[in-house]
């Protein structure tokens, strides 16, 4: 059987995410390997430019992470999220791979913006069951095929599915922070010692019915240099309790210190005083950061369903009887205005 | 159509056991409910709500109506073998089979819903019906010749895409603030047609939609226990937070 992880590079660095859907695929297909089955595990790239492309660098990087082969596809349309051209080259590469569907697959990705746009759509292309937004994932081997078992927050994150499959090829999309990273594969070259040199595959996407196209007239970013909410360590995330600059200065100084990400709830990115990308919650990005500090936010199931998965949460709210205490580890009741500047200043010091 | 995730709810044996079995219009597909009858309200036309489920659907619909909606088509699973467990894929396939039949100018579909947040079902029936689709639009405009023009949140912002026409577009609930029925649309919509149609009629074999995924269970969520809530004044509450922070680590 066959296990495809999706990649796709925009920015040239490869999402944490993505790594974490990686290693799982990795440590799984290791262990259908003992257990006598054939498992290879393939990544589909697709990133844009040809001059990005280099055979070394992507052998290199991936091979660490224990990859058997790699499809690339290269091509001007991944410079931007493009669904058609995503799908085609999927397609494309589980055609080859699986060997015109013969062999059982499963496909395994980040569930990324990127990833949640195509992921209906592929599966009803490749008559595939489809999991999405899965917290855990694992794989049962039955005579020639495959069953993929998982988990997945279901009614606002307030209770959770058992999900089995049925189809010969299965697909998932995992949130991030489901899982770790190989950590010794980072900065390792040239694959791991047990592993056969990987091998690097061009594929040609054929960009099939243009009527299906739909084309990208401008994107709207926030600033570049903004901590990406799936990747942060640390997520400062405002709510409406942040009412006015002064607040919203806190909060930055307060996301300086730690090197955090900023988050806000749906109260701020509707009424415009947050960018509508960093809104955590049901509607906006699940995150699964070490620690999440939650200023002037009530608690909202809606909220909530995206911070579950949190290590630590602070709760800095003035009302004693906010939902958001239930769920933080730590508490302040207090008002912002008084307790943030004694916080900031508290953390300098401790940090030296 | 959803159940009220507000609703208390408990798990019993792997099954959920909803306190109310109340169904109520899903709030990502108001926000499409809402996004047509502006458009409507702009250019003309009708905007027709499709609903696939059992009876209680038809509340759901209905409210559509009273928001403004022309009419409605109920495609109903009461009695299908099998329906209780429908997957995305099940859905995608009978809507398929609905509007592979019908015109539009463009379908709105709710980018997941509050239950399941699965999110599959608006790009399972494009692919299906083979038209271009744009999800998780926060914005639609609408050009003189007819076209589409949707703001959607991407992973790297929010991208700007020329959907053409004939489209799907998967709504988000940050596109509008959909409308709060009046008594006068509640009354009005009571009038409007509803047609209910049963699988045979579109030509579906409960069969050929049976689920590619089940749930075998319900469990809980482990639960987050409430720590420790100091109220004690900001400074000396954010001093204790503080270094029981640098005693985990988490500092950087
Ligand atoms: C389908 C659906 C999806 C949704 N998706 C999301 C989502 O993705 N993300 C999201 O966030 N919401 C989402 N919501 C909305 C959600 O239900 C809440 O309305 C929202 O989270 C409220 O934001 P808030 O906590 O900032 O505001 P409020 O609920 O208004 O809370 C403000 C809090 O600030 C506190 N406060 C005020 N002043 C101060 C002060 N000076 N110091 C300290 N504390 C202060 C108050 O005590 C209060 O607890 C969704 C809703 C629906 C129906």
């Amino acid at each position: 059987m066959i296990f495809i992880h999706l990649l796709t590079i925009q920015g040239g660095a490869i999402k944490r995410a993505s790594l974490e859907v990686l290693a799982r695929g990795r440590a799984l297909a290791d262990a259908l390997n003992n257990n006598g089955q054939e498992v290879e595990l393939h990544t589909v790239v697709c990133s844009p430019e040809v001059a990005d492309w280099d055979e070394a660098k992507w052998a290199a990087e991936l091979g660490a992470y224990g990859v058997d082969r790699v499809w690339s596809a290269t091509d001007e349309s991944f410079k931007e999220h493009n669904n058609q051209a995503l799908l085609a080259a999927v397609q494309t590469a589980h055609a080859q791979a699986t060997d015109q569907a013969a062999k059982p697959s499963l496909v395994a990705m980040a569930s990324t913006e990127g990833v949640k746009d195509i992921l209906g759509a592929l599966s009803a292309r490749l008559g595939a069951s489809v999991v999405a937004d899965v917290s855990e994932f694992g794989v049962v081997a039955e005579g020639d095929g495959l069953h993929l078992t998982a988990i997945r927050p279901v009614m606002a994150s307030k209770a959770q599915t058992q999900v089995q499959t049925t189809a010969k090829h299965v697909m998932v999309s995992v949130r991030s922070g489901s899982y770790g990273i190989l950590e010794e594969a980072r900065g390792q070259e040239g694959g791991t010692p047990n592993h056969e040199p990987i091998k690097i595959e061009l594929i040609k996407i054929e960009q099939g019915d243009s009527k299906l196209q739909t084309q990208i007239r401008e994107i709207i970013t926030a600033a570049a240099d903004i901590i990406d909410l799936n990747e942060a360590e640390t997520i400062v995330a405002a709510g409406r309790g942040v009412k006015d600059e002064t607040a919203k200065a806190l909060i930055a100084e307060l996301a300086q210190c730690l090197n955090a990400g900023i988050g806000a709830s749906r109260a701020l990115t509707e009424a415009g005083i947050y960018d509508p990308s960093v809104q955590i919650g049901q509607t906006g990005k699940v995150v699964a950061p070490q620690l999440y500090i939650a200023v002037g936010i009530s608690g909202a199931i809606q909220h909530v369903a995206g911070i579950t998965n949190t290590k630590v949460i602070v709760a800095v709210n003035k009302d004693a009887d906010a939902p958001i205490f239930e769920v933080a580890n730590y508490g302040i009741v207090g008002d912002l205005y008084e307790v943030l500047p004694a916080f900031i200043a508290e953390i300098k010091r401790l940090k030296g | 159509m959803v159940p009220d995730v507000s609703a208390p709810m408990q798990i019993k044996n792997g099954e959920l056991i909803m306190d109310a079995d109340r169904a109520v219009l899903n709030a990502y597909d108001a926000s499409g409910v809402e996004e047509a009858l502006v458009l409507k309200e702009a250019d003309g036309g009708a905007v027709i709500v499709v609903s696939v489920g059992p009876a209680k659907a038809a509340e759901t619909l209905r409210k559509a109506l009273a928001m403004g909606a022309d009419s409605a088509v109920h495609i109903t699973t009461e009695g299908v073998e099998g329906a209780g467990e429908f997957d995305s894929d099940s859905y995608a396939k009978i809507l398929a089979a609905y509007y592979g039949e019908q015109e539009y100018d463009t379908l709105f579909f709710g980018k997941q819903s509050q239950d399941t947040d699965a999110g599959l079902t608006g790009s399972m029936v494009a692919e299906l019906l083979g038209i271009p689709y744009v999800s998780n639009a926060v914005g639609i405009t609408r050009e003189a010749d007819g076209r589409f023009l949707v703001k959607r949140q991407g992973d790297s912002g929010q991208e700007i895409v020329d959907a053409g026409t004939g489209c799907l577009i998967t709504c988000s609930n940050d596109m509008n603030e959909p409308r709060i029925p009046k008594l006068k649309g509640i009354m009005a919509s009571k009038k409007k047609p509803l047609e209910v149609l049963t699988l045979s009629d579109l030509g579906v074999n409960a069969a050929d939609v049976q689920p590619k995924t089940q749930i075998t269970a319900y469990v809980e969520i482990p639960a987050r226990q409430a720590g420790q809530k100091f109220s004690e004044g900001a400074a000396e509450d954010a001093g204790r937070v503080a270094e029981l922070l640098e005693q985990n680590d988490l500092l950087s």
